[in-house]
């Protein structure tokens, strides 16, 4: 029974910023655009908390700076995309590149050196009552509101279908009122709030460090969470926390088998099952909806 | 505006704006963005040998670059570079370690071949479950870029570990150097020949044959080229394997070139900067060649950057990462921007 307790805390512990992760991507996949800018914003969150509660002292400054710096991005992947009529892709791919070289260099121009900082605290701990669950971080145990929340907003509001109208049928949008590229502005930010929270989770909840690279592609597995659930908060949740569980599961293997098989090729294991999972979202559908976009790359 | 003026006016005028960026960033950090500048100029083409530094660089970019734009030509985003130019140096690793004492003129030309095998393979199943099933190719290239990193762990760590080496980092055996085509400054006439090589059968491919044709008609209209009876399967299946060739190839010719071994997690950002080269150049092969020589420049100059400034190396990569941002963009030039406020987007 404490072995299963372990086995759900590490879980829990791996899932989380995936699943932030994936509902950042959830809203964004909405309205209309491919998220791929998730590994970058979120290394951005990891980076900013950590340096935050290194300089400040304080835990609220630090995920609130997080938070406002991720938004910004988001809002500056918004206008490349939407308003300078960027290939979505290709903006994710160089937002990544922003979050890992800005975080080397910002690391790097603060502390003079590119080894791991940590931080003397993280974040505030769900305490003693939970027993074996009580190491693990408040952000842990707001995340299914979080998820609740997001379903709420995107299914059951009046928000929600907006958003939706914005990405399937923009034209219809325009027809009720709602400015779709407001809708996906507002996305974005909203976006950028769960990769702050996303990164500071991965950063802040368990480990206190920021070493660089650190996401080692959790954002772009968040995104593959989105397409697994289809889009739908609960379902790209739950494919995160599958996602989660293969990794867990591919520790573990490390453990008993360690001898037989190699430790890398074990860590390869939730890349595969990402594989997979996507492979089947192609074969239940047909295929996966590709970025609307992808021809219009050639158009220069 | 002539297309053609447009087509070189465009990148420079990006890069530029990517430019006024990051001085204003780097000024904010407290670094002098003009000395900075300075010194990349001068690390990376004015200074003595410095050319020849870059042409290290670039001259890999350049063939995994063609290679990527090949694909992406063809409406393919396969930004699996990275994992194939990883999968081609595993691959013709283990064919010197399998024929060690076979005269070098066998075992060089089979390890590049083997390279280009490994590489092809890697970028042949995100390709297949594209073609095949409609899988998205961006996810699989991007995870198998991932599986890939680890499998050259595992070689390097692992089977092919240097037992000698310093546990610093994991590699492989430093090559004997009658199996070496470069000595560590990474250009020598092989790899010049090679590279005009793939230039020139590159160019032919995409100016010259039907397949170049038609594989920019699937990139810029699927559905028409559809209904005129093309076979998109075959030519995404091909520009896929041609692309996975390339990345291969330049991965073989790393580890018989300038590394003379192969090392856990090396050229981390070869990939995204192929990607780079290929989208300046706006996937013309000769245009490759020169926005491959500017992006190896640069690769050269941030190795120098700590010393002559005091900039960490990462201020490249997040100038190529600017870059990356606005390359797409397709505001031309004033036009086209105030038309925009007056049109609807996404309709």
């Amino acid at each position: 029974m404490i072995e299963f307790h372990e086995f759900l805390v590490a879980i829990l512990r791996s899932g989380t910023p995936l699943i932030y992760a994936a509902l950042a991507g959830v809203i964004v996949h909405r309205s209309g655009v491919w998220h791929l800018g998730l590994e970058g914003i979120m290394i951005i969150g990891a980076c900013v908390t950590i340096i935050g509660i290194v300089l400040t002292n304080s835990f609220i400054i630090a995920i609130l700076s997080a938070i406002i710096i991720c938004i910004i991005v988001s809002i500056l992947q918004w206008f490349v995309i939407e308003k300078l009529k960027a290939n979505q892709i290709i903006v994710g791919l160089g937002i990544t590149g922003i979050g890992i070289g800005g975080t080397a260099f910002a690391v790097e121009s603060i502390f003079g050196s590119l080894a791991a900082i940590s931080a003397p605290f993280g974040i505030p701990r769900i305490g003693d009552t939970f027993g074996p669950y009580s190491g693990l971080s408040v952000l842990v145990f707001i995340m299914p509101f979080a998820v609740f929340s997001l379903w709420v907003l995107l299914l059951r509001s009046r928000f929600g279908l907006r958003l939706a109208a914005a990405g399937e049928h923009p034209f219809a949008a325009r027809s009720v009122g709602a400015n779709p590229s407001i809708m996906r502005l507002i996305a974005f930010c909203v976006g950028g709030l769960f990769c702050a929270l996303a990164g500071a989770e991965l950063a802040a909840g368990s480990l206190q460090i920021f070493a660089q690279n650190m996401v080692a592609g959790r954002g772009f597995m968040g995104f593959a969470a989105v397409i697994f659930g289809g889009g739908h908060p609960v379902g790209s949740a739950f494919a995160a926390m599958f996602f989660s569980i293969v990794s867990v599961v591919g520790i573990r293997m490390q453990i008993h088998f360690g001898n037989f098989v190699s430790h890398d090729l074990l860590l390869c294991l939730p890349y595969i099952a990402t594989v997979l999972g996507i492979w089947i979202t192609a074969r239940a559908k047909g295929r996966t909806n590709s970025a609307s976009q992808i021809s219009e790359l050639r158009v220069q | 505006m002539n297309e053609k003026i447009e087509i070189i006016i465009r990148p420079l005028a990006f890069i530029l704006l990517a430019t006024i960026l990051c001085g204003i960033i780097f000024e904010i950090a407290g670094f002098s963005a003009i000395l900075m500048f300075n010194s990349i100029l001068d690390g990376a083409f004015l200074g003595s040998r410095s050319l020849e530094k870059s042409l290290r660089w670039a001259l890999p970019l350049f063939i995994t670059a063609v290679g990527v734009g090949i694909s992406f030509r063809c409406g393919f985003f396969n930004i699996g570079a990275q994992g194939q130019f990883y999968m081609g140096s595993v691959c013709a690793v283990y064919v010197t370690e399998y024929m060690s004492g076979v005269n070098a003129v066998i075992v060089i030309p089979l390890g590049m071949i083997a390279g280009m095998t490994g590489g092809a393979l890697w970028s042949l199943w995100p390709g297949y479950l594209k073609i095949r099933y409609g899988v998205d190719e961006v996810i699989t290239t991007l995870m198998s870029n991932f599986i890939a990193g680890l499998i050259l762990v595992y070689v390097t760590s692992g089977p092919l570990k240097d037992q000698s080496g310093s546990g610093q980092q994991a590699s492989t055996k430093i090559l004997p150097s009658e199996l070496r085509i470069s000595d560590a400054s990474g250009v020598s006439l092989t790899i010049i020949l090679i590279t005009i090589g793939v230039g020139i059968t590159g160019w032919l491919l995409v100016n010259r044959t039907s397949f170049g044709t038609l594989s920019s008609l699937a990139g810029r209209n699927p559905t028409m080229l559809k209904y005129q009876g093309g076979k998109i399967w075959q030519l995404g299946l091909a520009s896929f394997i041609i692309s996975g060739m390339l990345a291969g190839l330049s991965g073989s010719i790393e580890l018989f070139g300038p590394s003379g071994r192969v090392v856990s997690g090396f050229l981390p950002t070869h990939g995204f900067t192929a990607i780079l080269v290929a989208l300046v150049a706006s996937y013309a092969v000769i245009g490759t060649a020169f926005s491959a020589l500017f992006f190896g420049g640069l690769f050269s100059a941030a190795l120098f950057l700590p010393i002559f400034t005091g900039l960490p190396t990462s201020a490249i990569d997040l100038f190529n990462a600017i870059i990356a941002l606005l390359i797409t963009a397709r505001i031309t030039l004033g036009t086209n921007f105030l038309r925009n406020r007056w049109s609807h987007p996404h309709d």
